[in-house]
């Protein structure tokens, strides 16, 4: 039998879960890690890499490596111009078409790119379930889960995506509710929930009714362009500030995109070092000799102080789902935090001062939501009653009428599968056609809103003009994608009705895309162990690094360390850091080796000092 | 009455036997019906035509009937099937929002008796705030507003201070809010009046009476809102 899995296809990292005895669980590769950054790379020979291999790349061959696709997902190429100067990568596309990923001398759409990432978990949890011994360990369907707030074409492109990658896609269903059915199984929760979700480049916010085992979402908000990403480009800019203005103490920086890429690195190594200290330093080294070198501290306060206005754009979202749900923040029983970005210390307290409690944070926020994909999918293939999802449309769908302006048809937060009708006459004797325009969006007129297709309804039959009944309707199944069909009602004529998404792809185009082995060259065996060796060997260098970050380093190099034993590990370390890329295995292992034996006293004189801190009541600093 | 036109049975198309209107499965093959002829929402819900609701019944009504039709449940089912689960659980949803607010319940009554209110909550959504005449109830009102809100204009336009024509817009707001409390009352009055005919089987006449008031009463509020949106509105406009 093959097997089902449930999948987080996030902006910055994507896992993949499934449900073993009822319980869901997160599939890891052989390294152990669940998270597989949502990052590809196109080598020379068309090599296709993902994850970690890839996102080495981007300090190498930043132009060659694509990340955050997921914000450009349904997009077209005039939404996205803006923040395209934040990429290494090409964006292009025609005016009015889906956006275009260039990568090397390649062009690939958003949901070509994900289908690699898909692929990529797809395979992973095959070899797991080989390694289990199963006999059949083919992966073809999944559950792929997409923020709350993303309308009819982000949908789409997603679900195109898992055909791409050779998936059924049996349901897509949105993050904060797969993680309120993560959060639902062991307790026998009741009552209303806010889930307060922000990731990496995305923001929901979904309140529930629990009853019965039936988790009802009463309203949804959010913000598909809000998310950690938001954070690291304002650090990012805070540090080319710095650069630029005193060129001359820093040496070696010529604003390449690689460089670039390293400068985004350590941005986003101090923002997690401040979810759990009160300061860390900001240390930029692009690994190239005669590089750019570039050490900055950086406090808890002030960091704080250049998120404000990012953390406080959650709010207002949230005001707006609560006002929907009609209720007051105290009404809301529970508040859970999903996405690595409700690590930070000031989003936990937002949350907490709005709500007047604190916040669920139980489970691990990077996990929630795969797992609670995995629910849903044994769901759908087992037929199991004790839970069901019952999500809602998060923006109202509408169709364009005279002069520009939206009449609404299905209204937002509308339970689906959902569906509304509209009826349509003739303007002009013995017209057969009608042109129709759909949109989704809260605004007046046309213009304020997304387009989401244009359809032509043909087949009217001739009559004088306003006879003809054409009545319309318009179906959003619970994967939250629209379809519709007409139907003449004088003479009882189904009609047909051509799709032109206005940023999707065509049934055609996706046939075409579809991933097979002998186009994309993916690595082989050896390569494959290559790149686990450097996995291994980033891990110890991500480790040494943040030791070397610690505030308290400088003092335990005075008071503990032997002589010469900082000196020691600073030469292992830049050694590692110089065979990282090479092609020779052997040598990579044995650096990754020395940088451990060199750097194994260092760990125990961490660890010990954190729980003489914890002993005596002080807050324990990480390790 | 239109409710005495109704149908009162459906025809599973899967093994042709016929079924009650309000039946979701058929009776003799178990199969999920396709919607074809069906009741309306209080039928679908088994709930009489009242408009005085147990909320909490409702919502587990609604549930029940979710975990009896959601698509959920259909996935390894006929292509049919899946399409009866999804049109049943649409035409729920549709049902259960309807019924829940007890405004969009009243318009939806109105409806399916056959006395439809124009400028009813959906048309005004759509077509923006209705610009029909003012109900001879709310005539004076509606012209003291006019004059205070022109005053107030022209006073922001020469320059006064925003606490000033702030005060005035709340003041003006009072006996507005006045008349809304006193057609919620009214609106309480004639539902309970509505519900007590439809539990003890009350003449077509005495029915039709009672809509036709509440009918009435829909545009008065319609009217209410649109007065305190425009209120609203001013608060709201940059000077």
């Amino acid at each position: 039998m093959s097997h089902v899995v449930g999948i987080d296809l996030g902006t910055t990292n994507s896992l993949v879960a499934y449900v073993k005895d009822g319980v869901p669980e997160v599939i890891r590769d052989r390294q152990g890690d669940a998270l597989l950054p949502s990052v590809v790379s196109v080598g020379d020979a068309g090599t296709i890499h993902v994850g970690r291999e890839a996102e080495r790349q981007l300090l190498t061959e930043a132009q060659h490596t694509a990340y955050s696709v997921k914000r450009f997902m349904g997009k077209g190429r005039e939404d996205v111009q803006h923040e395209a100067e934040h990429f290494p990568f090409r964006v292009s596309g025609e005016a009015g078409g889906v956006v275009r990923i260039g990568l090397g001398d390649k062009e690939y759409t958003p949901p070509e790119i994900s289908a690699f990432v898909l692929r990529e978990l797809k395979r992973r949890a095959e070899a797991f379930f080989a390694e289990q011994g199963e006999f059949d360990n083919e992966v073809d369907r999944a559950v792929i889960t997409v923020p709350a707030y993303f309308n009819d074409a982000q949908r789409t492109a997603t679900r195109d995506a898992g055909r791409i990658a050779g998936l059924e896609v049996l349901r897509i269903i949105n993050e904060p509710t797969a993680a309120s059915l993560a959060y639902g199984l062991d307790k026998k929760h009741s009552g209303l929930i806010a889930v307060y979700d922000l990731g990496g480049g995305t923001f929901d916010i979904s309140i529930l009714r629990v009853e019965d085992g039936v988790f009802q979402v009463l309203s949804t908000n959010g913000d598909t362009h809000l998310g950690g990403d938001d954070i690291d480009v304002l650090l990012i800019d805070k540090v080319l500030a710095e650069l630029g203005g005193g060129s001359s103490v820093v040496s070696g920086f010529s604003r390449t995109p690689e460089q670039l890429q390293a400068i985004r690195k350590a941005v986003i190594q101090a923002k997690w070092d401040l979810s759990a200290r009160d300061a860390t330093e900001i240390r930029i080294d692009d690994g190239r000799p005669e590089g750019l070198r570039y050490v900055q501290a950086i406090t808890r306060a002030e960091f704080e102080q250049l998120i404000a206005p990012v953390v406080e754009r959650t709010l207002g979202p949230v005001r707006q789902a609560l006002a929907d749900a009609a209720l007051q923040p105290s009404q809301i029983d529970e508040v859970v935090l999903v996405g690595g970005s409700t690590r930070i210390p000031m989003v936990r307290r937002k949350v907490e001062e709005l709500f007047g409690k604190t916040p669920h944070s139980d489970l691990n926020p990077d996990e929630v939501v795969a797992l609670g994909a995995a629910v849903q999918a044994g769901i759908l293939v087992t037929g199991n009653r004790e839970m069901l999802l019952l999500d809602v449309t998060p923006l109202s769908l509408g169709i364009e009428t005279m002069g520009g302006v939206v009449s609404k048809i299905i209204m937002r937060n509308s339970t689906i599968p959902a569906s509304g009708s509209e009826m349509f006459t003739t303007a002009v004797d013995n017209q057969t056609a009608v042109d129709i325009h759909v949109l989704q969006g809260e605004r007046e007129l046309v213009a304020d809103n997304r387009s989401l297709a244009r359809f032509k309804l043909r087949g009217i039959p001739p009559l004088p003009a306003g006879l003809a009944r054409v009545q319309v309707q318009f179906q959003i199944d619970a994967n939250g994608i629209l379809s519709v069909t007409a139907r003449e009602l004088r003479t009882d004529v189904e009609q047909t009705i051509e799709v032109k998404p206005s940023y999707g792809l065509t049934d055609d185009e996706v046939e075409r895309m579809l991933l097979d082995s002998f186009e994309h060259a993916e690595a082989d065996f050896e390569a494959r162990l290559l790149i686990e060796a450097r996995n291994e060997a980033d891990n110890v260098i991500q480790a040494t690094e943040k030791s070397l970050r610690n505030p308290d380093f400088a003092a335990i190099d005075k008071e503990e360390l032997a002589p010469g034993e900082r000196q020691k590990i600073e030469s292992v370390l830049a050694g590692l850091r110089m065979v990282l890329n090479s092609q020779d295995r052997e040598t990579i292992q044995k650096w990754t080796h020395a940088l451990n034996d060199a750097t194994r006293h260092l760990a125990e004189v961490m660890m010990n000092r954190s729980v003489k801190a914890a002993l005596s009541g002080k807050s324990v600093d990480d390790v | 009455m239109a409710s005495s036109t109704s149908p009162t049975l459906q025809v599973c198309r899967d093994c042709g036997g016929g079924a009650p209107v309000d039946a979701h499965f058929c009776p003799q093959c178990t199969k999920i019906l396709s919607l074809g002829r069906h009741g309306d929402y209080f039928q679908f819900l088994g709930l009489p035509r009242r408009l005085q609701l147990d909320a909490a019944d409702l919502e587990r009504r609604f549930r029940e009937l979710s975990r009896q039709f959601h698509p959920d449940y259909f996935y390894n089912a006929t292509a049919a099937e899946r399409r009866a689960s999804l049109e049943r659980s649409s035409y729920l949803n549709d049902a259960y929002r309807a019924l829940k607010n007890p405004v969009t319940r009243l318009e939806y009554l109105l409806r399916v008796e056959g006395m439809p209110a124009s400028g009813s909550t959906e048309t005004a959504e759509r077509e923006g705030f209705s610009r029909a005449a003012p109900p001879p109830a709310l005539l004076e009102e509606v012209f003291a507003l006019n004059e205070e809100l022109d005053e107030i204009r022209e006073a922001r336009a020469n320059g006064a201070p925003a606490k000033e024509w702030k005060g005035r817009l709340d003041a003006a707001r009072l006996p507005i809010e006045a008349k809304r409390d006193a057609h919620q009352a009214r609106v309480d009055e004639l539902s309970a009046k509505w519900d007590a005919l439809v539990d003890h089987g009350g003449s077509d006449a005495a029915k039709r009476d009672v809509l036709q008031a509440l009918r009435d009463r829909v545009l008065e509020r319609n009217y209410i809102n649109n007065l305190l949106a425009g209120i609203e509105r001013e608060l709201n406009t940059e000077s």
